[in-house]
């Protein structure tokens, strides 16, 4: 059991953490949080598990999923290295900390962004909203924990996750039956049952539970701490229209709106069942499922990343390479959650980045969200070969 | 051109559950537009009521539409097109606006309002009290637990209330047919289905034949489940019963 729980720490949390030092270490110190940290990190670890599991899926006829984690954990264990030699040699070198960071805000009072900022601010005020919030989380995950949600696609994706655990075989079975069967394009390429099932190996625990109790502690949480950064961004005092000599009441502003907008974003999902084909639906009764990734942590990720390239771009005249990084990592992520998610985040992207151009006047947008769906482009090339390579024969 | 703009809406109707008087995309739509007359910042105006606007136009398309079903060979799962709208985060957005400085008083309304709107999701009829781990009923559990080979795999017949569940618990028992005969929609055809579930009464002779044919190691029926003859008269003995289910071992394997 405390094998167990060891090995989940490290590939959900010590793993996406230590991955995450990378793209942090190519933005702003300003931006840097232990949110933004997290985040990356397992977009990032994510994409690794694409560029793993993918090729394998395609090319390796036999124990397929056994060539995949070797890749994965090689991969996954070296980018983590990597990230903590940056750490080192950023602290080394006097710069700016990968984990939080101190600096002046509109009043010229230090501010401390790290973990201990975050818990700070949130203990300083507004502690009735915030308990409010963690009540409604704690709830979301005592449901999930505690009561079983049907759904009859588990029959398909906790099937395959379980006999890559159990067969170390990917999609050459077929999960209703248990006969054998060829690659099929519409499943083969969303490779995310095959990430549960890594984990579920690596733990040691059969990958049914993994996708009904383990993951629902990993995926209600990591949307809503997306939610907490994209709240940061959008309650900003410096971006709601408070002047700096009214910096005060705009930070007072800032600190109000977070828990009340983490509150309504609560609310939301738990009321959100207007039908069975909601995300916020899907977020809570299919949470491991790679079409629930979708919709709650892969769709609203691609707009905080357009708010965060977009938005203060214009000061800084800078460019964050580490947020390109983790964009492209976000549309890999798409792709490892389900086929349609690619066209999904593709459209949005494209339409996104198509009306910034024209209210900013500003082409290059454009061509560099397209370069950043590259990806998109090669996955979605596979899927048309794949599915339609029966024409060529 | 003007019935598949009708199938659009009807796809956007269901989705939001107007039909069952549920009213969450009214304050998304309501929001849109407070946004569309006072959102100043471009980049949130772009992201939260440009693209989403265009969004929605795109999707009652028909052109658009067309071009989607036709590229993913899928018109079932159009309605994701509306997750791009991100309803919630748009809402709490442009609501947490609207409130201004009132911000308790408004977030009690904003409450209430979600809540009268919305639907409980824990209310679904999907949604019961775990009974292990494995989040399955511990009948498959205990079914599965009896007959599972120590090695290999055997082929096992169960009902359809058991069919989701077997393979989650144990890859070892292998089915002669699995979900996709549950699915209407579907329209699949197999015999063996044919003679477990269809049938009123199941025809033995003819049933045991077909389960031979794989050959199923074991038979579970429901107590209940109306048979022309025992099985027990053509070769399978009873192995165990639990709850509701009755598990036959064909002893001619």
């Amino acid at each position: 059991m405390l094998t167990a729980v060891i090995s989940l720490l490290f590939w959900l949390v010590v793993i996406p953490f230590c991955i995450g030092l990378i793209p942090v270490n190519f933005i702003l110190p300003g931006r840097r949080t232990p949110g933004f940290l997290f985040l990356a990190g397992y977009f990032c670890m994510w994409a690794l598990f694409a560029l793993a599991a993918i090729p394998a899926v395609l090319w390796v006829e036999y124990d397929n999923f056994k060539a995949a984690s070797a890749v994965f954990t090689v991969l996954s264990i070296l980018c983590a290295i990597l990230g903590i030699f940056l750490l080192y040699r950023n602290r080394a070198s006097g710069g700016e900390s990968l984990l939080g960071v101190r600096f002046k805000n509109d009043t010229g009072v230090a501010r401390k962004t790290g973990l201990k900022g975050l818990l700070k601010s949130m203990l300083r005020a507004d502690r009735i909203e915030w308990l409010l919030f963690f009540l409604l989380l704690g709830f979301q995950l005592y449901k999930a924990a505690a009561f079983a949600s049907f759904d009859g696609d588990d029959a398909y994706y906790v099937v395959e996750s379980l006999l890559a655990q159990e067969a170390d075989t990917m999609y050459r079975i077929l999960p209703y039956t248990g006969g054998s069967t060829g690659l099929d394009v519409r499943h083969v390429l969303a490779v995310f049952p095959m990430w549960v099932a890594f984990v579920s190996v690596k733990a040691g625990i059969h990958a049914t539970i993994v996708s009904h109790v383990v993951m629902p502690f990993v995926l209600i949480p990591l949307p809503y701490l997306l939610f907490y950064e994209m709240g940061k961004l959008l309650f900003d005092p410096k971006k709601t229209g408070e002047s700096k000599n009214n910096a005060v009441s705009g930070n007072l502003l800032h600190r109000e709106n977070l828990p009340v907008f983490m509150i309504i974003m609560a609310m939301f999902q738990i009321f959100g069942n207007v039908s069975i084909y909601t995300n916020e639906t899907f977020f809570l009764t299919r949470t491991w499922q790679g079409k629930a990734v979708t919709g709650s942590l892969v769709i609203p990720a691609v707009l905080w990343l357009f708010l965060l390239l977009c938005g203060e771009r214009e000061q800084e005249k800078r460019t964050d390479v580490g947020l390109w990084l983790v964009f492209v990592c976000v549309n890999m992520t798409a792709g490892i959650c389900s086929s349609i998610a690619v066209f999904l985040v593709s459209i949005l992207t494209a339409l996104t980045a198509f009306v910034l151009m024209i209210t900013k006047r500003d082409i290059r947008l454009l061509l560099r969200f397209g370069a950043a769906c590259i990806p998109n482009v090669i996955y979605m090339g596979i899927y048309v070969v794949m599915g339609y390579s029966y024409l060529l024969q | 051109m003007w019935g598949i703009f009708l199938e659009s809406v009807v796809i956007f109707k269901n989705y939001m559950g107007y039909h069952e008087n549920h009213f969450l995309a009214g304050i998304y739509l309501f929001v849109l537009l407070y946004l569309w007359l006072t959102e100043k910042d471009r980049t949130r105006r772009a992201v939260f009521v440009y693209a989403p606007t265009l969004l929605l136009l795109a999707f009652f398309c028909p052109l658009f539409r067309k071009v989607f079903v036709r590229l993913l060979e899928d018109s079932e799962t159009y309605y994701r097109l509306l997750w791009l709208l991100q309803m919630s985060i748009v809402s709490a957005y442009g609501l947490i606006k609207l409130m201004g400085k009132h911000k308790r008083i408004g977030l009690a309304v904003v409450c209430l309002m979600i809540a009268a709107c919305g639907d409980y999701v824990y209310d679904s009829q999907h949604i019961s009290r775990a009974e292990n781990a494995y989040h399955l009923p511990q009948e498959a559990i205990d079914i599965v637990d009896m007959i599972e080979p120590e090695e290999g795999r055997i082929t096992v017949l169960v009902p359809a209330d058991l069919i989701y569940y077997v393979r989650q618990y144990s890859t070892d028992i292998e089915l002669p047919y699995g979900r996709e005969m549950l699915i209407a929609r579907w329209d699949y055809y197999h015999a063996m289905y044919e003679a477990m579930e269809k049938a009123e009464v199941i025809d033995t002779p003819a049933f045991v034949e077909l389960t031979r044919t794989y050959p199923c190691a074991y038979v579970v029926l429901k107590e209940d489940r109306e048979i022309s003859e025992p099985l027990t008269e053509y070769g399978f003995s009873v192995y165990g019963q639990v709850g509701d289910f009755v598990i036959y071992q064909d002893m001619t394997l």
